[in-house]
């Protein structure tokens, strides 16, 4: 136990006896309440400034918004906004190009198909909840969804829309960014010289705002002028502009991203970690355990729930990833850059608000799908066998 | 590294395990330190030269930018201050208000947030809150509802929403037997969490009329308040780990000692998380020191902040003014890292604090 | 509506301003009012409209506030402010062609009576495409004009004279020039430059430097014939022979230009413009006093202009095909080829909140005209570093005011000239100018274009998804309603 929390811990003992009649009145009424008292400035901030423009966007999403010169004029449209995005004129912006299935897009849904239908069997078996049930259809339902997406487009030679381009910036973004920041940050958890050097220096990039990371990597990356232009031009590539490659293009966005968001992840990862008891390290290590299972065994389910936290923020922020592609590439080429946010952002720019509306209600609906999923079905499930265990 | 199989061949294994194999419990051995330095090395690399790019940017004239790459000033390039002239001596009422709000907003904001938001996490941390489902559902609907009637037909919110408060405490009254489904902690937590989900851009147009309707646009207090709200969520999560990793018998003693749910929150919990309370202080303040969206359409000229400076950088036709962006990204960051070195000092403290834990 | 009000608005106008402009320099006549001006930020229209503001305070009384917004945000930013009656802002110096949708939704005022009664601005002085197409919307004058905006294309002198070239006259010619000299070095660094730069980054301005190319294609019988839509059914004229040699021969440049040309916006050309690596580029006006900066030693008296280079075929509107040029079908060729200057952007210029108090109408209108009076005006078009481009014909007569800001002779007489050509093109083509103008080509037309030049598409794919993309949109604002205003944007013929 620190020095600290010794001392705190006198103080009621100081304060007791001083407390007079009225001021205990007032301290029980305080604790009566206290537990609303805790939250109830969060909750009415948010449900003031927060969901009533929450539900006002998706009034906006189902009309057409016109400006007047007496303010905004809605007019009712129903589906059609997103109806336009599924079916009609932006499908393929949207979705991506479908022709054609080919095999490996017919084995990819088959086989998410049985996954889902088997996962579904089997928590059947373990007991059956209404709410459960209902939840786990939603799940399956978006994820069979993206699954034929993906068979139809990419799998099938196909261009996929911005919603594939958002979920390979989430899935791929992610997975970089947390594999290196966790790395970095047991690098750093070391008994290393320099280690608050270390730790100043690979947390600022995140210091940046993000337009100005966008631009910082545009300028970095441009092969003419940039730093780099006389090794593109050495190995070859002079006339290679990587904004010109749909996949180059991707890349490099994924790469300015992981460059401002690998701090968080290293930041949170690194106080986790040394967060995580150094006695039972030890004792492991004396008993001649090696480096890769003391991690497995202790240091892994000590950080579970940091990691889940992070990687929840984090992913909250991934699917809303607009500003890298808009200032890198503003898109393109073609669309092969943009995101969902950025798709949003176009139309509301044109001042098709309501488009807009629906496209970002879409996304609002996958991030809460997916990491709702993500947490109810793996991340508990995983903590729950760690603490078991 | 170090788990060298006992099956390789003899010589092999001497190397190795002089290399990698740790001398004692606890320390590296030398060639697990040269490969941990080496990565390390790497990525300060690729950490700093972007930055280290814009800074050197930031004293170039245009010609060494678009006639480039140029790599170190006085041996390829010659600086210049042209661009630290224009913003900080020529335009420095313009750059000077900005920074000035920039502070004000953020430092508000953050401490807004941090506050109510480091109180919710508590409380959900210690507190078990079981809210009706029902009564969120009617309460939804009846929001939704007015929204839409508003927004449709053109009636005065005013009375919509006072027709809609009514119509809210009358179903709930009139329906609260049949609600039995409770929501738990865990839910307020995700929900709350699920506020910052949606992209920015949508929320503009009615939080610029809420606002506006309040007289908040182009103000502080607005801005203040729309980066509170933003970052609450984050505050929330943050810190309900946080709250969740303290021993729970330090509170219990003190409340057998008599001492009030607020006084053991203030004076007991706050200080034992002070480590935490210092990232995420410094997190909320980061993401609100460099917020653009909201800024640029809640202010017009006077609660403009810097990131508006950052964007108005990139002249369209006449392209993008990079010395100057560059100037600009630079002096922003400036107090960001005085900011981090400051709160340093707790972080690092907080990992001492942190074995109460064990 | 029209032929009422603005004769009594214009007595009770002519009556104020008869007396104000008289007594400008004795009394003040708008003290302690404040105009709220917003713009895009820096050098660039802004700045100028700082320093005119305080010559203008300094005579009238006026305080003159210049708020600065990022280029990307500014239409919204006066949209919603004037929309919703925050009302924060007077005057918006914007776009020309986003004056449309704030006039449709009645947020701008009304000027005609002003500039009837206003002695000093001269209206006769401006150019007649500004002065009748760009300034009016549906007849009446609503906006003022402070930088004149339509694409040229602008050449290297030395470099093609010594290929043996010339400049180019029609858009093949173009492309063969910019085949014939790609790879020579052309600023003396020893590095290859590039035969054509023309910006073709998404979400930019690309869909500006499209409709220049396609301009000469599509538009034969004068400004009224419009380039987007039928003049009777409304439907886009977009998905036939013309557009898709002008997209065609868009990419087909790309050939001959930096690697990244699909990743510049127009600043990204004009840098290599300036640094002397394009033999040929598209551009707004800009480039001429650009040229003689401190900046661009590279091309300066180097860098020539030409009135927008045309077609020798045409598009026939009722096959949809291209027919070869003859006095029915190209009745303004000129030798055989149909030129038309595409007035890209409209430049920028004020309108005046619909909402502001009349007092300040009135300073606000004072200002605007005091930026366009040919007093002011003709000193400030000379200046690169403005951003404002010639619009008024004294601007174009006298060389010397080019001169003495650093032209030579020669490159003035060459500039004036290229811009009085275009200028008084009678097929000069408008920009879109109709509600939804952002949509049509801001979004819809960019976007396919994009994914034209990146090969995600074909370009008959791409004009037949403008073709049902600009559809909806037209039915969705009500295609009566979108003809007429189309039809009344073209309104007056450029005589």
């Amino acid at each position: 136990m620190s020095i600290d929390s010794q001392h705190v811990l006198t103080r009621p003992g100081r304060a007791s006896p001083v407390v007079v009649s009225r001021r205990n009145q007032f301290n029980e009424w305080l604790d009566q309440h206290s537990g609303r008292l805790f939250i109830a400035p969060a909750v009415i901030l948010i449900l003031l400034f927060s969901i009533f423009p929450t539900i006002a966007s998706l009034v906006i999403a189902v009309s057409r918004v016109r400006l007047s010169a007496d303010g905004f004029k809605f007019r009712f449209v129903g589906l059609q906004n997103f109806t336009k995005l599924f079916f009609g004129n932006d499908q393929i912006h949207f979705l991506g190009r479908f022709t054609e299935m080919s095999v490996i897009g017919w084995v990819l849904i088959i086989a998410t198909s049985v996954w889902c239908a088997r996962w579904l069997w089997r928590q059947w078996q373990a007991g059956f909840g209404v709410i459960g049930f209902i939840g786990r259809l939603i799940t399956i339902s978006a994820l069979i969804g993206l699954a034929v997406v993906l068979a139809g487009t990419t799998l099938s030679g196909n261009q996929w829309g911005t919603l594939g381009t958002t979920m390979f910036y989430v899935v791929v973004g992610i997975a970089v960014q947390f594999g290196i920041g966790l790395g970095l940050a047991i690098l750093c958890s070391q008994q290393i010289a320099g280690k608050n050097f270390f730790r100043v220096v690979f947390f600022i990039p995140m210091m940046i705002t993000p337009l100005g990371v966008g631009y910082a990597f545009r300028m970095v990356a441009d092969p003419t002028v940039g730093p780099f232009a006389p090794v593109w031009k050495w190995v070859g590539l002079g006339t290679f502009a990587w904004a010109s490659d749909p996949w180059t293009a991707r890349i490099f966005i994924i790469i300015g991203d992981s460059w401002q968001w690998i701090p968080f992840i290293f930041i949170v990862m690194l106080a986790a970690l040394e967060n995580v008891p150094r006695d039972h390290v030890e004792a492991a290590q004396v008993d001649g355990a090696s480096a890769s299972q003391i991690f497995r065994e202790i240091t892994w389910p000590a950080i579970i729930p940091v990691a889940a936290t992070v990687l929840l923020i984090r992913s909250i922020e991934a699917f809303k990833i607009v500003d890298l592609p808009n200032i890198m590439t503003s898109g393109g080429p073609g669309i092969a850059t943009e995101s969902m946010t950025l798709q949003a952002l176009f139309a509301w720019r044109s001042n098709d608000f309501g488009s807009s509306a629906a496209v970002a209600y879409l996304l609002l609906f996958l991030t809460v799908v997916l990491c709702a999923s993500f947490f109810n079905f793996v991340v508990l499930k995983h903590i729950r066998k760690e603490q078991g265990a | 590294m170090s788990d060298t199989s006992p099956l390789r061949p003899l010589p092999m294994r001497g190397l190795a395990q002089r290399l990698f194999e740790p001398p004692s419990v606890g320390r590296m051995a030398p060639g697990t330190a040269i490969l941990v330095y080496l990565v390390l090395a790497i990525w300060t690399a690729f950490v700093v030269f972007p930055l280290y790019w814009v800074f050197i940017t930031s004293f170039k004239l245009p010609q060494s930018v678009s006639e480039g790459p140029f790599y170190l000033p006085f041996v390829d390039f010659q600086p210049s201050l042209h661009a630290w002239n224009d913003l900080i001596i020529k335009d420095w009422e313009d750059t000077l208000r900005a920074f000035i709000n920039s502070v004000v907003i953020a430092v508000g904001a953050t401490a807004l947030a941090v506050t109510i938001g480091s109180m919710a996490a508590y409380g959900l941390a210690r507190i078990q809150y079981k809210p009706k489902f029902g009564s969120i559902m009617v309460f939804v609907v009846v929001l939704l509802g007015s929204v839409a009637v508003t927004t449709l037909s053109g009636l005065d919110w005013k009375i919509v929403f006072a027709v809609a408060f009514a119509l809210f405490v009358l179903l709930v009254r009139a329906l609260s037997r049949f609600f039995i489904r409770r929501l738990g902690n865990g839910d307020i937590l995700f929900w709350m969490i699920s506020q910052r989900i949606l992209p920015a851009i949508v929320v503009i147009i009615p939080v610029y009329m809420m606002f506006q309707s309040m007289g908040l646009v182009d103000t502080h207090i607005g801005l203040i308040i729309a980066y509170a709200v933003t970052n609450l969520p984050i505050v929330v999560w943050l810190m309900h780990d946080f709250f969740a990793g303290i021993p729970q018998e330090l509170e219990e003693s003190a409340q057998l000692d008599g001492a009030s749910r607020l006084f053991i929150f203030w004076d007991i919990v706050l200080p034992l998380t002070r480590p935490g309370l210092a990232a995420t202080t410094l997190l909320t303040m980061i993401l609100c020191w460099n917020e653009y969206l909201l800024a640029v359409f809640l202010s017009t000229s006077q609660a403009q902040t810097m990131p508006i400076l950052v964007a108005a950088m990139n002249a369209g036709d006449r392209g993008i003014l990079w010395w100057t962006m560059c100037v600009v990204i630079v002096v922003m960051i400036v107090p960001v890292v005085l900011m981090a070195v400051l709160l340093q000092r707790f972080i690092a403290k907080g990992v001492l604090t942190g074995a109460v834990k064990g | 509506m029209i032929k009422t009000t603005p004769l009594l608005a214009g007595a009770l106008c002519a009556l104020t301003m008869a007396g104000s402009s008289l007594v400008y320099a004795q009394d003040k006549p708008f003290e302690g009012v404040t105009v709220n001006v917003m713009t895009r930020p820096g050098e660039v229209i802004a700045r100028r409209l700082a320093e005119r503001g305080v010559e203008f305070e300094a005579m009238t009384g006026a305080k003159i506030v210049v708020n600065e917004v990022p280029f990307a945000e500014l239409f919204q930013k006066v949209q919603t402010d004037w929309s919703t009656g925050t009302n924060s802002i007077d005057v918006g110096v914007i776009a020309a062609g986003w004056a449309v949708e704030l006039d449709a939704s009645g947020l701008i005022e009304d000027l005609s009576a002003y500039v009837a009664a206003d002695p000093l601005i001269n209206v006769d002085d401006i150019a007649p495409y500004f002065r009748e197409v760009n300034q009016k919307i549906g007849g009446a004058t609503k906006l003022i004009t402070v930088d004149g905006d339509f694409q040229m294309v602008y050449y290297r002198d030395d470099v093609l004279t010594a290929a043996g070239l010339t400049a180019p006259d029609t858009w093949e010619e173009y492309l063969a020039n910019a085949k014939a000299v790609n790879g020579q070095d052309m600023n003396g660094d020893g590095e290859p430059d590039f035969g054509s730069c023309i910006f073709k980054k998404r979400n930019a301005q690309s869909y500006f430097a499209i409709s220049t190319v396609a301009a000469g294609a599509v538009q034969s019988g004068g400004t009224a014939e419009g380039l987007f839509f039928d003049l009777t059914t409304m439907k886009p004229k977009i998905n036939n022979a013309a557009w898709k040699a002008a997209f065609e021969l868009y990419k087909a440049t790309g050939e001959f230009g930096p690697p990244d040309e699909m990743n510049q916006d127009v600043g990204d050309t004009r840098a290599l413009v300036k640094a002397g690596r394009c033999a040929q580029t598209i551009d707004w006006g800009d480039i001429g006093p650009l040229s003689i900066a401190d900046d661009a030693t590279a091309i300066k008296d180097k860098m020539f202009a030409v009135m927008n280079p045309g077609w020798t075929s045409v598009l026939d509107q009722a096959t949809g095909a291209m027919v070869a040029c003859d006095a029915t079908t190209c009745p303004n060729a000129i030798n055989g080829v149909n030129h038309s200057p595409f007035g890209a952007f409209g430049g920028w210029a004020g309108v005046i909140s619909a909402g502001s108090d009349q007092k300040v109408k009135d300073a606000a209108y004072g200002f605007l005209s005091y930026m366009n009076q040919a007093a002011q005006s003709n000193v400030d078009v000379t200046i690169g570093w403005t951003g404002y481009n010639p619009y008024r014909n004294s601007q174009l007569d006298d060389t010397k005011l080019w001169v003495d800001a650093g032209f030579s002779e020669m490159a003035a007489v060459n500039y004036l000239g290229a811009i009085k050509a275009s200028l008084n093109n009678p097929n000069m083509s408008s920009d879109l100018r109709i509600p939804g103008a952002q949509q049509y080509s801001g979004v819809i037309l960019d976007t396919e274009l994009a994914r034209y030049l990146a090969g995600e598409i074909t370009v008959d794919e791409a004009l037949a998804n403008i073709e049902t993309g600009w559809e909806e949109v037209t039915e969705d604002f009500g295609r009566e309603s979108q003809l007429g205003l189309y039809t009344k944007s073209l309104g007056a013929t450029n005589k």
